[in-house]
């Protein structure tokens, strides 16, 4: 017995020292209000929303996304913040973007979808002279023209790809995509993958909205009708289903 | 004075008989020998159970046993409460601790052939605290009524419900009604505060009585062999010659539940309360319900077991493992004790732990669930997106979008469920990657429907992309095929268009 008694005590004092120390709210283990469930509806803050339902496919301030930067500030100046909401909420239909308002099925209310939508537009570059969001469909003909002067030196020749960039006249890329995407592309660039924007093709001489809508048709000229994409979709030759 | 003080103690002892218990219990002559660290462990579990008690009690008074109420009155004890997280803490890891002393204990005992005659009814016992506090362990999981409470019972209920003839009794007995609420989750706590720990302290006593009665085992001896003629004899000439009493020679169990306080102790405030985590609500998808840690072993075996498998594993094993327990002491009632010379006895010690253990394992690293929010708020890292192109991206953004993400990670990051395809275009062509996509199998489902054409090939020339730069895609065993009589088709740059020609 006679080691026992000092083994006592010391883990007598030990427990007590400890439990003194249970009082004092630095302690790793006390539940931290930070580490409470909160429900999905209760997130206010732009950059967990963005990074839970955006950043997968727009990329983010540390990664690309496959899909076009949404904070691209040149895009940001572009785009209508109605527009830009409306995407957002509902989703474009016919293209992989889903809408994310509780009312479309997504998971955000619409306090959340303003919340994106207003710190998005507070990173618009502030520039004027810009050519619009959007535009009436243009000429394809000249189009053809356009490409060969601003678009032609990295996508090569007719779109189909050169050293720097990848082809453009790709039938599966371009029904996959809408007019209005490309023309964003073409306005904002992809500077995250090195796509310059309208302004700088051409030092010096950025291109209007008009020859932006030029190039667009003349890309969109390049889509298969629905009979040439079904043809092109039976993936054998004798045509059997997939 | 003195004298009045005496026949007030004398007065009580004659109603008492304090002196007699003390000799039957504390005083009561015990081999030398097992005043050892390896005869700790029993004392510890009865510490742990008396922490359980204690906390328990405390808990009780702030915990409220209704579905609207129970996840609440955690919080309330988490951050309201002075020093409620510190009873919650102790309880979890006082439950944790009860559970790994206990199988220390039971090992031990094995091990020391302490099971065999005359202590039958001791080992039994035994058994019976086992299955208790494995009870208690559950069920204590269940009164966090969380979602990993939630689907826990879900599963009980489950495996409950193949129970031949009486299964749906059962299932409503345990739920008291066909969902999981608050009928279920009063007769959980009946059965945590109530039941269990009742039906514990009746066979802790039985289980201490026989410990009394029969004795503590000695050190076995290699090659003293057990006989029941002789036994009884052989252990009463030990006490004889050695015999100490039991008070003296706890100093070890003093140390020993002194350190396990400690543990205890350090775990609640350096790691803290488990939960309460996502609320049992089965709209919130919950990618991954994992149950506490004397159950994750059964988690993952349930989840690698082969289809069609269950009742092997819910039935038929627990039912050979409760026999061949209850039935040890007289399947080897007696010889040889000591575990130098019981290899078989070793080799179940060994086999057992190695399998619990690596379950337990694989329950914690295993990728059970898919990576439910990868499509949308994981992206791929930029090598893997950078110099491709446009059509390229546009399957990237397929593979986001169609959630592949969810199961099929890419360096890496992403669900574990299906391959990781960080370099897929390495092992498989073109062809091969659509029929994959658009049939499936292998325990992915098939996208024809979902995926018009053009993303299928989208999607798969973007995989095709997937190939680390001084490694070749993979190519086609033999040219490509086509039909009789049709002209071979024009092979396009990169092979990732399978439909130039189709």
């Amino acid at each position: 017995m006679n080691f026992s008694w000092p083994s006592i005590l010391l883990s007598a004092g030990v427990s007590a020292g400890l439990f003194a120390m249970s009082g004092c709210d630095q302690l790793p283990g006390k539940p931290k209000e930070s580490d409470r469930w909160q429900p999905p509806e209760a997130i206010k803050d732009f950059k967990t929303l963005f990074g839970a339902n955006c950043s997968a496919c727009h990329g983010d301030d540390t990664s690309i996304g496959p899909s076009i930067s949404v904070q691209n500030p040149l895009y940001l100046a572009v785009i209508p913040k109605d527009i830009l909401r409306k995407i957002i909420a509902d989703g474009i239909k016919g293209t992989p973007m889903p809408g994310f308002a509780k009312a479309n099925g997504g998971d955000l209310t619409d306090e959340q979808v303003d919340i994106l939508v207003n710190d998005l537009t507070s990173k618009a570059a502030q520039q004027t002279n810009l050519p619009p969001y959007s535009a009436a469909p243009g000429d394809a003909n000249h189009g053809s023209e356009v490409y060969n002067q601003y678009c032609a030196n990295c996508h090569g020749q007719a779109g189909q790809g050169g050293e720097k960039a990848g082809a453009v006249v790709n039938p599966d890329y371009l029904h996959l995509v809408s007019d209005q995407y490309l023309r964003s592309v073409v306005i904002g660039g992809r500077p995250e993958l090195g796509m310059w924007n309208y302004q700088e093709f051409v030092k010096g001489h950025p291109m209007s909205s008009q020859e932006i809508a030029d190039v667009v048709a003349w890309l969109g000229s390049h889509r298969l009708t629905n009979q040439e994409g079904n043809a092109a979709a039976s993936p054998t030759a004798n045509g059997s289903s997939q | 004075m003195m004298t009045t003080l005496k026949n007030i103690a004398l007065w009580f002892e004659r109603r008492l008989h304090l002196v007699k218990l003390y000799e039957q219990t504390a005083g009561h002559p015990v081999p030398k020998s097992t005043g050892s660290w390896f005869y700790t462990f029993g004392s510890m579990t009865l510490t742990c159970f008396v922490i359980q008690i204690v906390t328990g009690i405390f808990l009780a008074m702030a915990y409220v046993p209704s579905a609207a109420e129970a996840y609440h009155s955690l919080e309330l004890l988490n951050y309201a409460q002075p020093l409620g997280w510190v009873m919650r803490g102790m309880h979890y890891w006082g439950s944790t601790m009860m559970v790994i002393v206990m199988m220390c204990h039971m090992t031990q005992v094995f091990l020391w052939g302490a099971y065999k005659y005359p202590r039958e009814l001791t080992w039994l016992s035994g058994c019976v605290l086992l299955v208790l506090t494995l009870g208690l362990a559950f069920s204590g999981q269940v009164m966090r009524f969380d979602a990993d409470a939630y689907w826990g019972v879900g599963i009980g209920a489950a495996v409950g419900g193949r129970i031949p003839v009486v299964g749906d009794a059962v299932v409503h007995l345990l739920l008291g009604g066909p969902i999981i609420g608050t009928d279920a989750l009063s007769r959980f706590f009946s059965l945590h505060v109530f039941i269990l720990p009742g039906s514990l302290l009746a066979f802790v006593s039985i289980h201490l009585r026989l410990v009394l009665g029969k004795g503590i085992n000695e050190q076995p001896k290699p090659g003293v062999l057990v006989k029941r003629e002789t036994y009884d004899q052989y252990y009463h000439g030990i006490i004889k010659r050695e015999g100490v009493p039991f008070a003296a020679i706890i100093n070890k169990d003093v140390v020993a539940n002194g350190i396990l306080l400690l543990v205890i102790v350090a775990l609640t405030l350096f790691v803290g309360p488990k939960g309460p985590g996502i609320p049992a609500n089965p709209p919130l998808v919950i990618p991954e319900a994992k149950p506490d840690y004397p159950f994750l072993w059964l988690f993952a075996a349930a989840a690698l077991l082969p289809n069609g498998s269950e009742i092997w594993l819910f039935f038929v094993f627990p039912a050979i493992a409760a026999l061949a327990l209850f039935a040890l002491p007289f399947l080897s009632n007696e010889g040889e004790k000591h575990w130098r010379r019981r290899p078989v006895s070793i080799a179940i010690v060994v086999l057992t732990y190695l399998g619990v253990g690596l379950l337990t394992y694989e329950a914690i690293v295993g990728p059970w669930s898919p990576h439910m929010d990868a499509w949308s708020g994981l992206p791929i890292k930029a090598e893997y997106i950078k110099g491709r192109t446009p059509v390229e991206l546009q399957g990237a953004l397929v593979f986001q979008n169609m959630q592949c993400r969810n199961c099929h990670a890419i360096a890496g990051e992403g669900g574990h469920r299906g391959p990781d395809l960080t370099a897929v275009a390495t092992r498989m062509t073109n062809p091969q990657l659509v029929r994959q996509v658009i049939q499936g199998g292998g325990n992915m489902p098939a996208y024809a429907r979902n995926l018009s054409p053009e993303e299928t090939r989208a999607l798969v020339a973007y995989l095709c992309s997937l190939h680390p730069p001084n490694v070749p895609p993979a190519r086609e065993a033999v040219g490509v095929l086509k039909p009789i009589g049709e002209s071979s088709p024009t092979p396009t740059p990169g092979g990732n268009s399978v439909t130039s020609n189709q």
